[in-house]
């Protein structure tokens, strides 16, 4: 979905040309009420809120504001040990996204695109892009459930070897990973359907004459398939960056009193401060901390997406 | 040409690598399904079929109104938020679309610059509860009702259909608004309805939301529900052993991780029914939005 954004969703506001124009003809206004939901929903809902931001500078509880107390709030999150644990763990789970998660897909499509049974082919893609459709509280529920140590089938396995159960959603030590593999579970076939798309726009011929050289699969796939699909790993690279924070759903669905030494994201002990300890002040200062790492990461995707793509457009602008 | 034993190899390694990822993809599936059905689910067990059949806990989801009633919600704000995100979508994408609209850049900045920067949680969370908004049907709906990504790709399929049609209507004296719904949207099917399914999708897994703003239970969505009952399954296993002689106790966790699997395969069936459109769709709007803007 996101490479929509290819050609840069400001591109046109670049070309287009300053003339002398009658705003309120008829057919502009019907224009103008057309656009006019989209504006009020902004207004209200994306704009309203930004001078709350404020918050993060006075001393704000359920009773109210109090006073303005400058830099307090910040001082106070920078010397709570639990917000740089959560600061830490956000990192763990993007480190994983990166390592893993990123390559994954492309992996995935280059060797389902080797197979040659079309028919298997396409059932392996319906069965592994459906579950990008499921909510995370039905993959958590389906997981939780696979993983229970008592009744769960990975934990039957383990059994039926010998070994001894492992409650992979309670040990917070390889939760990171745990959750990494159900990530995949859940995302890998849809997000191989770009790369697989790509893939198929490669030319055939320069298959054929690498064969009539000789090269085995191996060099095929090295020396014609990675270069073809380097633009659509750069592009989607870059694109990754925008709310690369944002881990409350996945993360809060799995969160329970043994693992969240591991669970707690910036994103989830933000809900946790503001709305279960309405600590207003307190969280509105840890998300506008959030949003300042997120605006740069959105900003280098814009500067690099512009080297990546054809027209030299950013993503955003 | 024949294939070299290299690359027979590489094909048998293959084939024997995806049987095993489609099996690792439906397992996890097939085993909820198989609990959902079995009225002795517990114990370690690898099969895949119900020990004891019984259709107990789907009569539980259908007789308990504090059950079934979350999924009535989640079909209430899935209808009613798809159709009013797609219309008014679709009806903004159309004035997106008129690049020489004086005021066009200033849309699109008023569109790019929230994608920069929020209020984030807390002050959203104040404005809404100062808009009487806390613990309604309407936050649910309204929370992503209208995205600028959206807009843009239905912008982007707009600008790719050639400007005679419309330019034919409007010689016949047509406002823009009729041309909208009478040539633009007919012809825009295939990204309406990439973008109708996935504000369903979205609609139907809302969740956050609703966490953040829905306190009363009898306004739920079915995921808050389905949560609950799966999180107190799962602080009654962290203290298992204790459970050994308590009998009512135990009955009542197993009835939670029956029930549970229960409710996953009861919400997984809207989903199934418009997979074969979503795999349509999702591929047609993935691309069309490739389409030069």
């Amino acid at each position: 979905m996101e490479i929509a954004t290819k050609t840069g969703i400001a591109s046109d506001i670049k070309t287009s040309k300053k003339k002398k124009r009658r705003i309120f003809t008829s057919a502009n206004i019907m224009l103008y009420l057309m656009f006019l939901p989209v504006v009020i929903y902004y207004i209200i809902w994306a704009y309203v809120p930004m001078p709350g931001i404020a918050l993060a500078f006075a001393d704000f509880r359920t009773g109210g504001f109090k006073r303005w107390v400058g830099l307090e709030n910040f001082e106070f999150i920078f010397s709570l040990p639990f917000f740089w644990k959560a600061f830490a763990n956000t990192w763990i789970y993007i480190g994983l996204r990166y390592l893993i998660g990123f390559p994954a897909p492309i992996i995935f499509a280059i060797l389902l695109n080797e197979l040659r049974q079309q028919k298997f082919k396409k059932t392996v893609q319906t069965i592994s892009t459906l579950p990008h459709f499921l909510s995370w509280v039905i993959v958590s529920g389906i997981w939780i459930t696979l993983l229970s140590p008592s009744a769960g089938f990975i934990n039957a396995l383990r059994h039926a070897i010998g070994l001894e159960p492992y409650f992979y959603v309670a040990e917070f030590r390889t939760f990171p990973l745990t959750f990494q593999v159900i990530s995949e579970w859940k995302g890998i076939g849809y997000s191989s359907i770009i790369y697989l798309a790509a893939l198929a726009a490669i030319d055939p011929e320069m298959y054929e004459s690498a064969v009539l050289d000789g090269a085995g699969r191996l060099r095929q796939i090295w020396y014609i398939t990675l270069p073809g699909l380097k633009p659509t790993i750069l592009v989607l690279f870059v694109l990754s960056f925008r709310g690369i924070l944002n881990l409350f759903e996945p993360l809060y669905v799995f969160q329970n009193s043994a693992n969240i030494k591991t669970t707690e994201v910036l994103d989830t002990y933000i809900y946790k401060v503001g709305l279960v300890q309405a600590r207003y002040s307190v969280s509105t200062a840890m998300g506008l901390f959030k949003s300042t790492v997120g605006l740069f990461f959105t900003l280098l995707a814009n500067y690099f997406s512009k080297k990546v793509t054809e027209d030299g457009r950013g993503i955003l602008f | 040409m024949k294939p070299s034993r290299q690359q027979k190899i590489f094909g048998v390694f293959n084939i024997a690598f995806f049987t095993f990822i489609a099996l690792a993809m439906l397992i996890p599936v097939l085993f909820v399904l198989s609990r959902s059905f079995d009225a002795m689910a517990t114990g370690l067990s690898t099969l895949l079929i119900p020990r004891k059949f019984s259709t107990f806990y789907y009569r539980l989801i259908l007789t308990d109104k504090g059950i079934y009633r979350p999924f009535l919600n989640s079909m209430f704000i899935t209808m009613v938020g798809t159709g009013l995100a797609v219309f008014l979508q679709a009806m903004g994408a159309y004035t997106l679309a008129k690049k020489d609209l004086p005021g066009h850049d200033f849309f699109i900045w008023m569109l790019i610059i929230p994608m920069l920067f929020g209020g984030g949680l807390i002050p959203s969370y104040l404005l809404n509860k100062a808009l009487g908004l806390i613990d309604t049907y309407r936050i649910l709906i309204i929370s992503g009702l209208i995205s600028a990504w959206n807009m843009f790709l239905i912008r982007n399929y707009y600008n790719s259909i050639p400007a005679s049609l419309p330019e034919s209507a409007r010689i016949d004296g047509a406002q823009e608004f009729k041309v909208f719904l009478s040539i633009i949207l007919p012809l825009s099917k295939p990204v309406i309805a990439a973008i109708a399914l996935f504000e369903g999708v979205s609609y139907w897994n809302t969740y956050m939301t609703a966490v953040i703003y829905i306190n009363s239970p009898e306004k739920y969505p079915f995921t808050v529900k389905l949560r609950q009952i799966i999180s107190v399954q799962e602080d009654r296993r962290s203290d298992m052993q204790n459970l050994a002689g308590q009998e009512e106790l135990l009955i009542q966790y197993l009835n939670n991780e029956g029930l549970g699997c229960a409710m996953i395969i009861l919400s997984m069936i809207p989903i199934i029914i418009a997979y074969p459109y979503l795999q349509k769709y999702f591929t047609k709007g993935l691309m069309v939005g490739s389409i030069k803007g």
